[in-house]
């Protein structure tokens, strides 16, 4: 079966975007994946293509997108992933690890030091 | 009334067996298979010793090959169908039923068997209760054993390797019946002595070396976040919470990932001394990063593993060795020490289901117990308290109703699991294919490795559900699926009464636990190759070389 | 940070410590999705940058134009676009090397180039793409010489096999650290196709023994040997480079009819010996530790090694 391409939309937070105009995460090893995070103004949306091999785990796919969307309150972000095989664990781990790459908005910054 | 048939029989066989001999016990190698066919009649309960670990692979090959109008329809009892020969035996028709316990790389090629007809399914043991048939019901009327050496008496040196050759020998010789044992070598005077010769009917010097898997090495550059992560729990989590002394891990990378994790993690922590420090165990060389940082007092082992003859020998105070400096394993005493002396069995499995029972049977694989479940299961003859086993105990959320007042320990049974495995195989299933297996191969029960009752613990990266303390079994479901990830069975879970179990501490989380998941890397690993453990262990450590990479 | 182990590293990790600290300049990168245009139709993942880093940084005083492959990626096989990466980055070179000559030529700005090879040769799954792109490197070394030297750098997971092991035995100097490997046919394909008495592929040591750096120090296919760590190998290549040209051009192993034969002979003299083991040749050359070389950590190696003589054997 041919490669597959998903893509979603989902409602983030405006102006919450990364520090970084674009940052790259990850390597498309068996099992894992690679990321690509890009500033995009688009009224707060936060849009992800994902392309896989892997064909029948698209509402995982989305709810592993979501939940990473809502826990860090992001926004105006283009997210771009080349997938082979990664397990939502490794996607949730390497998503974490490139926002943490691409610098976390400082909107986030300011209510963590809120909570401590 | 002839009280004495047994005897008779064992003298009537042993006759034919002595025209074998060369030298006091000693059978020439050429002569195996006519031996096997004096000794053993049609329908013989037979013990070909070979665990997981060592195998008395000569003598089942020689077994393959006798004159089946002589040597048939046998009932093996075993512990392990490893090799091709003991397939071939059941295909052949030399055997036609078979108790045993484990069956790891034939598992497949055992379920076709029985689904074919082809052979008579016993019953799927774990090793000490097998261990206990041979003592009961299921006596060997011929062993056929592996040992390193012998001498011409018959006395046995099974040193590193002694694993279950004592309780195989005890069980068939003292019910009269037959001890064949292949020795790798014949030598004039043994370094210690194993097994008396009296115990011993012959020897064969067998052409090569008893086979020996190397199945508890673990390379740690093979280690993921992922299990780095559930490591890191576990420690915090259970290890430290409990305070966990004695304990057995399983096999498998998550508990590698936490013996390389206690120099580095467990460290940081302030731990050591508090935890780890006795383990029923076979010698795991990612164990020795922890063994040279001072955390571990001492270990017994089932058996032995490749490579680390030398560094145990230099290690006597951590190990169990004979006065000749080597290792001392015996199967039978760990499995004891695992079952009444260990607080804790943690280790991994294929399958759990909503109920926390968990199994690594496919409808496709006959796969066994091996020792895992006289481990992960509550000791219910145990007396003794320990502070985990006490703790482990009064949070028992259903002991009120089932026992009432009375105080009572309990072993922690962990299971640390990936919600998805390779290919996105889910480790969370509604329904274990145990069910389809006890179809498809007519077994009485479904074969589930851990019952949900004595489960304690699942560890995944979403959370430790501390499944002891539910007060229902719908609140044990509602805790397994709070940790089930993304899998199906994860996905029916309510974040109301998620948020409830993680109020009341039944369910926490990474950021419950305050780990930052970020942080679950490989350089907390203390060895990150099998290069660096051979470093910790000071050059005593030698792999094998499918391990050895310089 | 500076003792990171070259061989746990990513292509993208090794291609920017390679260089000085600060210098790389990724080109051809990820946000430029230069994906394989074969691999979707046949369900394979694709990458953003193809499996090879690409991009240029300083070494002291030389700009080092970088190839990087990425063995995690397909076991980083070369296709269409990763080799069309690869040849770019020698153009590039060149070019520079026109800049460098018209701008007086000094030695210790040359400009060179650097491939660290972690790759099985060519991607089958593009073979024609794959060869011709091995094909263009080739060709591109060839233009290199006389110019800019070509380094080959092996200590990554996979090694180099296939037509890559051609490719790197075309370059001017190659150095490895002991976990490297180089061979041709690897180590798989030899036991699938004479069997495993000749190769027994699971026995991992016989692998390093025969294809790891070690050996290829002693047998001199490789030229500087140095521990796993990126820093070790950064330093060997500033060392190089700062060596006279002339220099560095004897590192070549084929590339003269005088090479020609003293590999031949080579070929021939093992033949006479008949080892049934590498450290049978290493104990023929004149190292009568041999058995304890593979424990050895590279200093203590190297007060050791006694390597072919040139020429005569």
């Amino acid at each position: 079966m041919a490669l597959q391409t998903l893509t979603y939309t989902f409602p983030g937070k405006t102006g919450c975007t990364i520090k970084k105009e674009w940052s790259h995460t990850g390597v498309v090893g068996s099992g894992d994946l690679e990321i690509l995070l890009e500033q995009k103004a688009q009224a707060g949306a936060v849009s992800v293509q994902v392309v896989t091999p892997v064909h029948g785990f698209e509402y995982i796919w989305e709810a592993v997108l979501k939940d990473f969307v809502e826990e860090n309150q992001i926004g105006d972000l283009a997210v771009s992933i080349n997938d082979n095989n990664a397990t939502p664990f490794v996607v949730s781990l390497r998503l974490k690890q490139a926002l943490r790459e691409a610098g976390i908005p400082e909107i986030f910054l300011e209510r963590e030091g809120e909570k401590t | 009334m002839d009280w004495c048939r047994l005897k008779e029989d064992r003298e009537s066989r042993l006759k034919q067996g002595d025209a074998y001999r060369i030298e006091k016990k000693l059978v020439a190698a050429k002569d195996t298979g006519r031996l096997l066919e004096a000794v053993i009649r049609p329908g013989d309960r037979v013990c070909l010793e070979g665990n997981n670990q060592k195998q008395a692979d000569f003598l089942a090959e020689k077994l393959c090959r006798v004159n089946q109008e002589k040597v048939r329809d046998l009932h093996l009892v075993q512990s392990a169908v490893a090799m091709d020969s003991h397939i071939k035996l059941l295909e052949k028709g030399i055997a036609k039923k078979i108790d045993f316990s484990y069956s790891g790389p034939q598992a497949a090629k055992l379920a076709e068997l029985v689904q074919k007809g082809k052979m008579e399914l016993g019953s799927i043991h774990t090793y000490l209760e097998l261990f206990g048939r041979y003592f009961m019901d299921l006596i060997p009327r011929v062993a056929l054993v592996a040992a390193v050496e012998a001498d011409r008496e018959g006395n046995l040196y099974t040193g590193f390797n002694t694993e279950d050759t004592p309780v195989v020998v005890e069980a068939t010789h003292f019910k009269q019946g037959i001890v064949i044992a292949q020795v790798n070598r014949v030598v004039d005077r043994l370094p210690r002595v194993d097994i008396p010769g009296d115990w011993i009917d012959y020897v064969v010097e067998a052409p090569r070396p008893f086979y020996v898997e190397p199945l508890f090495t673990r390379d740690p550059a093979l280690i993921t976040e992922a299990q780095i992560l559930r490591a890191m729990m576990a420690i915090k989590g259970i290890y430290a919470e409990y305070g966990v002394q004695r304990l057995n891990h399983g096999i498998g990378f998550d508990t590698a990932a936490i013996e390389l994790l206690l120099p580095t993690y467990g460290e940081q922590l302030g731990l050591k001394g508090k935890i780890c420090s006795y383990f029923a165990l076979n010698p795991h060389p990612t164990l020795i990063p922890a063994i040279e940082s001072g955390w571990v007092t001492g270990i017994h082992c089932f058996g032995g593993e490749l490579g680390m003859e030398e560094y145990i020998r230099n290690r006597p105070d951590i190990f169990f060795v004979g006065p000749d400096g080597t290792l001392r394993s015996n199967r039978a005493m760990s499995q004891t020490a695992g079952h009444y002396a260990c607080d804790m069995f943690i280790g991994s499995t294929l399958q759990i289901d909503e109920e926390g029972n968990s199994s690594t049977a496919t409808a496709s694989r006959i796969a066994g117990f091996g020792g895992a479940p006289n481990m992960g299961c509550d000791a219910r003859g145990r007396r003794h308290a320990s502070e985990a086993w006490l703790k482990c105990g009064e949070e028992d959320g259903m002991r009120r109703e089932t026992l009432g007042h009375m105080p009572r320990g309990r072993r922690l049974v962990v299971q640390m699991q990936d919600t998805f495995r390779e290919k996105m195989v889910p480790g969370f299933v509604e329904e274990l294919d145990a069910w389809n297996l006890q179809k498809t191969a007519h077994l009485p029960i479904p074969p589930v490795m851990i019952y949900g009752d004595d489960l304690t613990h699942i560890v995944t990266e979403t959370g430790i559900a501390y499944l002891h303390k539910c007060t229902s079994l719908e609140e044990r479901t509602a805790a397994i699926r709070a940790v089930a990830g993304y899998t199906p069975v994860g996905r029916k879970a309510e974040r109301e009464k998620t948020k409830e179990l993680r109020r009341r501490g039944i369910v926490k989380t990474p950021e419950d636990l305050g780990i930052d998941v970020s942080d679950a890397n490989r350089s907390l690993l203390a060895a990150k190759s099998i290069r660096e453990l051979v470093e910790w262990s000071k050059g005593l450590y030698h792999p094998p070389v499918r391990f050895k990479t310089w | 940070m500076s003792r990171q182990s070259f061989l746990g590293a990513t292509a993208r990790e090794r291609a920017a410590g390679l260089t000085d600290a600060g210098t790389f300049q990724e080109l051809a990168g990820p946000r430029d999705r230069l994906t394989s245009p074969h691999l979707p139709v046949l369900g394979e993942a694709v990458s953003f940058d193809d499996g090879i880093v690409t991009g240029v940084g300083m070494v002291r005083q030389h700009p080092v134009f970088v190839i990087s492959q990425e063995g995690r990626f397909i076991g980083g096989a070369v296709g269409e676009v990763g080799g069309a990466k690869m040849v770019g980055i020698f153009q590039l070179a060149l070019a520079e090397y026109e800049e460098w000559k018209s701008h007086g030529a000094q030695e210790d700005c040359r400009p060179a180039v650097i491939i660290s090879f972690e790759t099985g040769g060519v991607r089958l799954h593009e073979a024609n793409a794959g060869l011709l792109a091995h094909a263009e490197v080739m060709d591109q070394i060839q233009c290199c010489r006389g110019k800019v030297p070509v380094l080959g750098l092996i200590g990554s997971k996979v090694g180099c096999f296939g037509g890559m092991g051609f490719v790197a035995a075309a370059v001017d100097v190659i150095v490895m650290s002991p976990e490297g490997r180089l061979g041709l046919t690897g180590p798989e394909v030899i036991e699938q196709e004479i069997g495993k008495e000749e190769f027994d592929s699971a026995d991992k040591s016989l692998i390093s023994r025969t294809t790891g750096g070690k050996h290829k120090y002693l047998m001199r296919d490789c030229n500087v040997l140095v521990p796993d760590s990126i820093e070790a190998f950064r330093q060997a290549i500033g060392d190089i480079l700062e060596k006279p040209y002339e220099e560095m051009e004897k590192c070549r192993r084929i590339g003269s009819p005088a090479l020609v034969k003293e590999q031949l002979d080579v070929a021939e003299w093992l033949a006479d010996l008949a080892p049934s083991d590498a450290r049978d040749v290493w104990k023929a050359m004149g190292n009568p530790m041999a058995e304890e070389y593979p424990d050895m950590d590279v200093e203590e190696f190297l007060t050791h090694a006694v390597r072919r003589r040139r020429g005569e054997q």
